[in-house]
This record gives structure tokens, sequence and C-alpha cells, in this order.
């Protein structure tokens, strides 16, 4: 008969031990971490376990977030350079929202005129930004060393595809299907009693960032579907359980059985792992009490609302490390930019502001760092009323943890003649590498400096592991 | 007849076979693909005698044997979008080749545009009937999805409408983010994908260019020159996705689709970003038909149905590079169809779109990790069609399907076949049990299966389609560097998610689709649902004929090729319920077999 009753209130099952982050032995940690390195080929085995629960959460701007529109030059001189440049895609001088970063490179900036609620964030000191980063193998110091040809340069540059999967893998020089996020939980996820269910929440299906070597993420959606099973079949019928029941065993053996055909191998693989993790996480969020945060309508303040609540129970799921990704699609404004930016700014300004109150109610905002990440930032020439596809741009962090209240890396020049440009369009070459940007993640989360190179293969072309300090600063020492 | 196909990679079973066959001489023709659906190996052979007591030799001498029949619901799982027994048994009576002439000539049975504006006038009448106010009706999403249903389960056009549908995967357009709101528009688009679905694949992409849905999806209309003074270039979008999606993709192809090498081992980029630029010079002036004024919006649905104008006053005026260095002249006056028609000319030219696009079609159609050896093959019919036309689609659909490696089973290769995408699941479901409504009018609503499968026809999240040609998923697949598309929309929330939709289908009895209201008030019946027929099963659900059940399913939806592991797990399920259950046991039967491994990967 099944295990699986997920349809009987009466059945749901505690799994044994729950999370205690804290009593975490090193011991213990180390050994299953040897396993986990046998088992799929990973050297190193330094990663230290800070005895504490931490969160990293992706949220992917998908199509190329005109980022250049979110953090923009406010002096007057560096606004007038700006504006020439932006021209018909100019945001007004006076609509900016002032910053005041801690560190000063002698410029004002101000932040999108819809972004009051991150703005607060970052006046708080719980948001920063990361300015002119993008993909990069080694650092390229202009556009005649882009032309030269003695630069690697990323594959597919322009191109959504590929440059949203290098955004995922940090490794724009081949295209992998195995993402950071993903091998970070192949060498943390031993960290976690429970290990019947993934480290790896996503709240938008299958990506790339998540996928490791022996994990795979779980997908939820913020409606609850990947948390529901199968409805009952009419529950009026004196026989409606035994029908369940026997379907659901069914169901199992079916994808449990040995199959030489790869692809129905994987097919009952997945099933498997849907219908156990279901059960564990029915348990595991049925007891989380509301927020009282009030979360907007969008999708994506639900979507937070729905990893808020999985943070909760992050106890009860036996977690002590938790990714999460999720993706707020519709970027590719060739078309309407400053329309769609003004609407789509604003729920993402929201939606963060939100996350981090629900999570200040359970005390878990300190624990919790959320980073966007975007195609690539687009031309800064217009094309009527849109722009088109370019490279370096600007991102988000934010979380009680982040060193806020500042701009991390070197705000470009936006002038079309800058060395920095490679096309007339306006395209300009990333001063900071995503390999920064993710060390940096990585590091807080837990990797150990020299368990890098692992995570992030090129991590050694932009950072010294020995240097002692952090890639960028924008998160601490751990 | 269908030819002996001898395979190098397991040549010694069909050898076999015919050595069998000439001991005991066969009645059926074709037998070689009637076991190719049981177990070559150890040459079992199951028996398909009625009677209950038939045994493989008997099958093998063609006693009580149903010729054809599971060959012939592979191939329609291949080339339609589900098909009942009465149309595999009829397929089972003739080659695949004359099927396909008969399909070939097949006209459009009837438009998606029309049956949607049935719809809208309909909601209107009904609304003003109902003493409402039709001016507050607006065009709905699932109006275009009720017609989309209809043509789908009442069209004999079988082929077109799946040719149709994976066009519809390769150049996507898209009812989100805007045009949902013109359900007209996607009629329109998925009509054309019908209209060009037997023709060439020069004219397709000259009406995907010049289609408005397409231009407001890839930002192509209203797309004016450049204007320097104001740093204004030409939109990249749809320059960049022509090539990179709709005809050459990223690198230069040999013909059997494998990438091209330059002198240092790299491959070879088709195109740079200068290209684009170029090309995007050739997309601009473009507008919707029905306006004087360039840059204006719709005026209303109309504008969506004629393919748009090109304005030369705001196409961009000088030379344009193509990528093999081929100049488009600096044409005075300037002609902005003239430079469309060079580039269109151009790109349906180069070597790469045969590989390219067959590949892609092979992926929808057949199987997801293709040899090069069929990938070639059917280039050179895109190549050539034997009379010396490139881009005949018919010449490339037959080449897709009546390949070798698309007619054997390799049923004993671990490596071979694709996992079925939700849609056509579900078509199958409709079209294998031929779903009906007394009306005539398949409302769908398509709400609960978009969210529980992330799929519905032109719902695509972006260009690149519900998921992408080249998708690994980790493990098995990745490991033996293969590829499986439609793992991409294949996680928790989906599994889970059609493990829903086939409860509400199959289980739950009443509306295999989604209903809606048509006008405010509309009361609910019976008679307004959808339901699937299963007379023919039902009398299937007594406990001497369980095993014919399954393996009635196992024909129309396995094509033969559930194991009997499967056929025990099935049988052990259902017959934990009594014979006054018949109904359940043959709808829990179904739901099984439609939930299996065996069943959704297809081979």
């Amino acid at each position: 008969m099944s295990k699986h009753k997920h349809f009987h209130n009466s059945s749901r099952r505690k799994f044994l031990g729950q999370a205690s982050c804290a009593a975490l032995g090193s011991t213990t940690f180390f050994s299953s971490m040897a396993n986990m390195l046998l088992a799929n080929g990973l050297a190193g085995a330094n990663s230290s376990n800070t005895g504490d629960y931490k969160a990293l959460v992706c949220l992917l701007l998908a199509g190329g977030n005109d980022s250049y529109n979110m953090l923009v030059p406010r002096g007057t001189a560096e606004y007038d350079e700006y504006a020439a440049t932006r021209y018909d895609l100019a945001l007004d001088q006076a609509s900016l929202l002032p910053l005041s970063p801690l560190t000063s490179d002698g410029k004002l900036y101000g932040l999108h005129p819809a972004m009051g609620n991150l703005k607060t964030m970052f006046d708080n000191g719980r948001a920063a930004l990361v300015t002119n980063v993008g993909t990069l193998i080694e650092p390229v110091a202009n556009a005649t060393e882009f032309f030269s040809g003695a630069k690697n340069i990323p594959l597919g540059l322009y191109s959504h595809s590929d440059q949203m999967q290098h955004w995922q893998t940090s490794v724009p020089q081949s295209r992998d299907a195995i993402g950071w996020g993903g091998k970070v939980a192949d060498m943390l996820k031993s960290m976690n009693s429970n290990q019947d269910i993934s480290m790896n929440i996503s709240l938008s299906g299958r990506n790339v960032w998540q996928s490791g070597n022996t994990v795979l993420e779980y997908s939820i959606t913020n409606q609850g579907l990947g948390v529901e099973g199968i409805p009952q079949y009419q529950p009026w019928l004196y026989n409606a359980g035994l029908v369940d029941e026997i379907r659901q065993t069914a169901i199992n053996d079916m994808a449990t059985k040995m199959y030489s055909n790869v692809f129905k191998k994987s097919f009952g693989e997945l099933t498997k792992h849907s219908f156990d993790s279901l059960e564990i996480f029915q348990d595991a969020i049925a007891n989380v009490p509301p927020f009282v945060t009030n979360f907007s309508d969008h999708y994506l303040s639900q979507n937070m609302a729905m990893t808020a609540k999985t943070i909760a129970a992050q106890n009860e799921l036996g977690m002590c490390r938790q990714t999460f990704f999720m993706t707020f699609a519709g970027w590719d404004h060739h078309d309407e930019v400053l329309n769609a930016q003004n609407s789509m700014l604003n729920t993402v300004s929201n939606a963060i502001s939100e996350f981090f109150a629900a999570l200040d109610e359970i005390g878990m905002a300190d624990k919790v760092t959320l980073f966007t990440i975007s195609d690539f930032a687009r031309t800064l020439t217009s094309n009527g009323n849109g722009s088109d596809h370019a490279w370096g741009g600007n991102q988000i962090v934010a979380g009680g943890a982040v060193n806020g209240q500042d701009i991390y890396g070197t705000f470009p020049s936006l002038d079309l003649t800058s060395p920095l440009m490679v096309s007339s369009r306006g395209n300009i070459i990333p001063t900071t590498s995503t390999d920064e940007f993710f060390a940096e993640l990585a590091l807080w989360f837990g990797v150990a400096p020299s368990d890098l190179h692992l995570i992030l293969p090129n991590i050694g072309n932009f950072y010294s592991v020995g240097s002692g300090s952090m890639p960028l600063g924008f998160l601490p020492m751990v | 007849m269908i030819p002996l196909y001898v395979l190098p990679r397991q040549n010694t079973i069909p050898l076999l076979l015919f050595l069998l066959m000439s001991f005991f001489p066969v009645v059926a023709q074709d037998s070689l693909i009637i076991l190719g659906s049981g177990n070559y190996s150890t040459m079992t052979v199951n028996t398909s005698d009625n009677n209950g007591n038939g045994t493989g030799t008997e099958t093998v001498n063609g006693f009580g044997l149903l010729p054809n029949l599971n060959s012939s619901s592979r191939f329609l799982a291949q080339s339609t979008l589900g098909a009942d027994m009465e149309t595999i048994t009829a397929t089972a009576g003739k080659s695949y080749t004359e099927w396909l002439e008969e399909q070939f000539n097949t006209p459009i049975s009837a438009s998606v545009q029309q049956y949607t504006q049935d719809i809208t006038v309909a909601a209107l009448d009904s609304t003003f009937a109902a003493g409402g106010d039709p001016n507050l009706i607006a065009p709905q999403r699932w109006f275009w999805h009720s017609a989309w249903w209809k043509y789908t389960m009442e069209s004999p056009d079988i082929l077109r409408n799946r040719i149709a549908l994976a066009l519809s995967e390769i150049f996507v357009v898209s009812e989100m983010p805007q045009l949902d709101e013109v359900p007209l528009s996607l009629a329109n688009y998925y009509d054309m994908l019908l209209e060009n679905s037997f023709g060439n694949f020069r004219d397709l992409l000259e009406d995907i260019t010049y289609h408005p849905a397409m231009g407001l999806y890839l930002t192509h209309v209203n797309n004016p020159k450049s204007e320097p003074s104001l740093n204004r270039f030409p939109d990249e979008n749809y320059a960049r996705e022509i090539m990179q999606l709709f005809t050459i993709g990223l690198y230069e192809l040999n013909n059997d689709g494998t990438r091209k090498l330059d002198g240092s081992g790299n491959f070879i980029p088709t195109y740079d970003n200068y290209d684009i630029a170029e090309f995007a010079k050739i997309f601009t002036g473009m507008t919707y038909w029905d306006t004087f004024l360039f840059g204006q919006n719709p005026q209303s649905e109309q504008s969506f149905l004629m393919p748009m104008q090109l304005m030369n006053n705001w196409h961009e005026a000088g030379p344009k590079t193509l990528l093999d260095g081929t100049v488009i002249p600096d044409r005075n006056p300037v002609d902005g169809y003239a430079d469309v028609t060079d580039a269109l000319d151009h790109l349906f030219n180069h070597p790469n779109v045969g590989p390219f696009i067959g590949h892609k079609l092979i992926q929808r159609l057949v199987k997801s990790n293709p040899s090069p050896e069929y990938v070639g093959r059917v280039a050179s019919a895109f190549n050539n069609n034997g009379s010396g036309v490139r881009g005949d689609m018919k010449a490339l659909i037959k080449a897709v399907l009546l390949d070798p490696e698309a007619r054997s089973c390799y049923v004993d290769d671990p490596f071979t076949g694709m996992l079925r995408e939700p849609i056509v699941r579900y078509t199958q479901l409709c079209r294998a049990f031929n779903a009906y409504n007394l009306e005539g009018f398949y409302r769908s609503f398509m709400g609960s299966f978009y969210e529980n499968t992330l799929q519905r026809p032109l719902g695509s999240p972006t260009v690149f389609n519900f998921f992408q040609p080249d998708y690994q998923p980790i493990g098995d697949v990745a490991d033996n560097d293969l590829v499986a598309p439609e793992f991409q929309i294949t996680n928790s929330v989906t599994i889970l998610g059609y493990a829903k939709e086939l409860h509400y289908w199959i289980m739950n009895e009443y509306d295999v689709h989604e209903w809606f209201q048509l006008y405010i008030g509309e009361p609910y019946n019976l008679n307004k649902t959808v339901n699937i027929d299963l007379t023919d099963e039902l009398a299937l659900g007594t406990d001497d004929k369980l095993g014919e059940l399954i393996e009635r399913l196992n024909t129309i939806l396995v094509h033969g090729q559930m194991s009997d592991e499967t056929k025990d797990i099935i049988m052990n399920t259902i017959t934990q319920l009594d014979e006054t259950q018949a109904e359940l046991r043959v709808r829990l039967a179904l739901y099984l077999t439609m939930i299996s491994p065996d069943y959704l990967i297809l081979r």
C-alpha cells in the first residue's frame, strides 16, 4: 500500500531530524561532504558550516532590464551626458529618487522614480546596487581589446537564450546546463538534515541556476501548485479513498520501475521526486502563521509571499541552507520601455520591500540575501521608443546582511565615445564580472574561499581568493 | 508498400524477422512494424487475438491479427494531434505515402479566424438576447482557444493541423504580453500557418515577416528608419530573431546539422552584431495596413487581419550589407518591399535553413535526438524536392515522417524517443476518444490547463518557445549528451499538474474542457460541456475483458509499446475494483495509461 497518503489529513507524517542548524557538528558535515564529493567528483572539502540558516533568492528579470534607467546619473554634468545619449529614453532629472551612497565617486545618482520602496531600503542600509556588471570570461579593458581578438569573449553576446544562461552559470565560454546555484547546492546540501526535499526551491519551474550535478530544484507556485496533490476521486463515494490510494500506488510503481530508456527513466524519477516532495512540503508549510505584511496582487509579490512562507517553515523542512529562484518576465523592451519600466520597476521595488517586511516579522531578514540578474542591459540609444540588446548593466542586492546604501563597482561613462562602448548604439563592456558578484554571494552563503573555483571556474581572472577581502564588499566576510 | 528497412544499428533483427516470416506466410503486410512493437531480442510475439486464446505463432500467421494497427497508431501520433481507433484502422489499410498524399490534397477545411468571429458574434448576440449590453463584451482570449479546438476536433486535414502546431512553436507569436486582447490576430496567424503548412518555406517566411501579430510581437511594426541626430537607430529585435530562431541559427551548419568548424576547431558564428544592425535597417517602415500614419497604434482587431504595409518614407535608405558580403543596392527611390524581398531571399537560400528547420521539425514530430544522417536526408529534401524546388514543405514533411529513422521504433535503443508535450497529450486524449459537444461548440478556457502544464497554443512565455531545442535535463539525459526539450517544462508543478488535469478530464467525468460563460448569467448544463466518448472501452470493463481493455488502450495510445510490467500494474490496480464499477475501471485504466512513462515517451 502506498506510503504517500497526502490525501488523508490524518496521515501527515513528520520526517526525522528537523533542522537544528546551530547544532550541526562539523564532523557530520565533513563526512557527508566527503560522500557527496565522492559522488560528483568535486575536489574541495573546505567549505565550512557557520551553523546558521541562510537563504539566497535569485530574481531573474527575464528579457534584459534597461538598467541604465534604473540607476541613473543625477548630477548635472553626468545627467547631461546621460540625457544626450539616451535622448527620448532619458528620464527627467527632477524625477529621479536621490541616492546618497556611503562611498562617493564624486558623482550623484538617482533611482528610477517608481522605486520608492527600494530607495527606502537603500537609505536604511538594507539594499545596494552593483553597477555595470555582466558576463565576462576575463577582464576586457576597452573596445580596442574587445575587437583585437586577444580576449575571450562570452558566447552569444546579445542573445537572450545565451546571456540568460551565462548569468545563471557564470561560465560564458560554454553553454552549460549546470548553474552556480546548483553547484553550491551540490556542495552545501549536506548541511540540511532533510535530504528528501531539494534545498533549491523554484517559483518559476526549471532553471539553469538551480541545476546541479546532484541537485534538482523543487518547483512550487504561489498558488500552491506543487504543494497540493491530485484531487480526491468523488469523495462522496463509499470507496473513494480506495480509488485514490490504488491510483497513487500505481503511479508510484510505474514511476519507480526500472526503465532502460533514459527518457522514461528521467520522467519516472521526476514523478517520484515530485510526489515525495509534495508530502513533505505540504506538512511543513501547513502550520506557518499568516504574515501581517500585505503582499501586492502581482505574481512577483505573491512569489515573494510563498518564498517567505517557505523560509518560515525552514525548521520544519529541515533546511539550514536554501536557495530560491523566481522569474519576472517581460523586460525585452524593444518598444514602450518607459511606460513598461514605470510599472515593472515599481512591481520589483514593492515585491522586494514586502518580502523583507515579512521576513522581519519572523526575524529572518538578516539571513536572507536577494539579488537580481537579467540577460543584459539595453542599448543606451533609442530605436524610437525602445532599446535593444546590450551587455553590462546594474543589479540590486537586498537583505539584512547587505552592506547597503552603497553602489558597488564602477559606474561607467555613458558617453557614446567612451572606450568601453563596443557599439555606437551604446553597448557597454562590463567592468565587474558576474563572477565577482556571485563569489560574494557564495562566500557569504558558506562556500569556502578555497572551493570558490569549483563554483565559479573563471573567478581567478577577477579576484584573488587570498586577498582577505570580499570581491566587492556588499556582504560581510564570514 | 512499406519498404523493409535494414538499419545498421540493429540489422540483425529485421533479418531474423525476415527468416521467420518466410516460414509462416504472413497475410498482413508491413509485419516488420507490427513486430516492432513487441520484444525483438527474445522474439516474443504477443497475440492480438480477440478470442483470448491466440498464440504468438498464430499472430505471426495472421490469425485474429489486426494488421498494422500499432504501426499506424504510432505514425498518426507523429503526424496528427491524435487519432481514434477508426482512423487508426483506416490508415492501417494504406501506405503512409498514400496517406500523406491524401492529406496534402485535403484542402483547408475551415478558418480558425472565422470560428473565432462566430464565437464573438455569438457572445454579442446572446448578451443582447439576455438583456445585457453587447458593447461591454470585449473579445476574449478563450474565443480563439475554443475556435482552435473546434478546428482540431472537426477538421479532416489532420496532418495540416499537426504541422501548423509545430510551426507555431518554431515561428513563435504569443498571446503574451499583449495579443491576448486581440484573439483574432492569433486566429489569423494560425490560419496563415495552416495555409503555409504544405506550401513553400519562402512564402511562409514572407507571410510571417509581414504578419501584424509578428510585427507587434517582435516589435518591427512601426519601426522607423534611423535618425542619428536623435541617437535613434532601427529596432534590432526582428532582425535578430528571424536569423537566430526562424532560419539559420547561431552557427554555420553542415547539411547534416552538425556545426562547421574553422581552422582552429571553433564553431563559426553565422552573424555578428554588425549584421544585426544591417538587417535591422531592412525591417523598417512597416506599419498596419489600415493606417495612413506611420507610428499609429492599431485601430481595431481589423488591423491584424491583413499583412503590414511598408511606407518607404519610413524605410531606411542606403545600401545594406548581407551576411556573405553581398549588398542590397542603394535603391533610389527607396523601395522597402524590394529590400525585404532581397533579405528574405538571402536568408532562405542560406545553406543552414534545411538542417536548422529540418532538425526543429523532427524534434516536434518524431524524436529529440535525430542522427546527423536523418537530419541530412531531411535537409536534402528541403534543399531540393526532387524537382529542383527548394523549401517545398511537402517534401520536408515527407522526409521527416517517412525516414527509416522515423518509421523504426528502436525498441531496444535506450536513447531514442521524445517526451510528448502537454498540449499534444491533451489533443490525443480528445481526438482518440472523440471529445464532442452536442452544439459543436468546444468551449475551452484553457486556464487551469495552462497553469498546470505551462502550455497552450500560441501561449509561449517568450519567442524561444515553451522549451528550447537543446535543453538538457540533468541526470541520464545530459550524462549521455542528449537533449530533451520538453523536459524544460517538466517539473514538480507540471508533473503534479498533469496528474490533476488528467483527473479532471478522465476521472471527473463531466467536462474534458474548461467551460466558460458565453454571456454573463448564462446557465450551465451538461449539454454545453465537452465529453469524451468511451462507449467502446466501457464494453470492456467486465472481468473477462480487462486484458482486452488494456490492449486497446495500448494500441490507441501507446502503439503496442506498453511493457508487460506496466500492463500488470494497471491490471492489478483496476482489479481491486469489482465488476459493479466497470466504468471506473475503464477510466482508471485510461488515467494510468496516460500517466505511464510508456505512453509519455513517444518512441
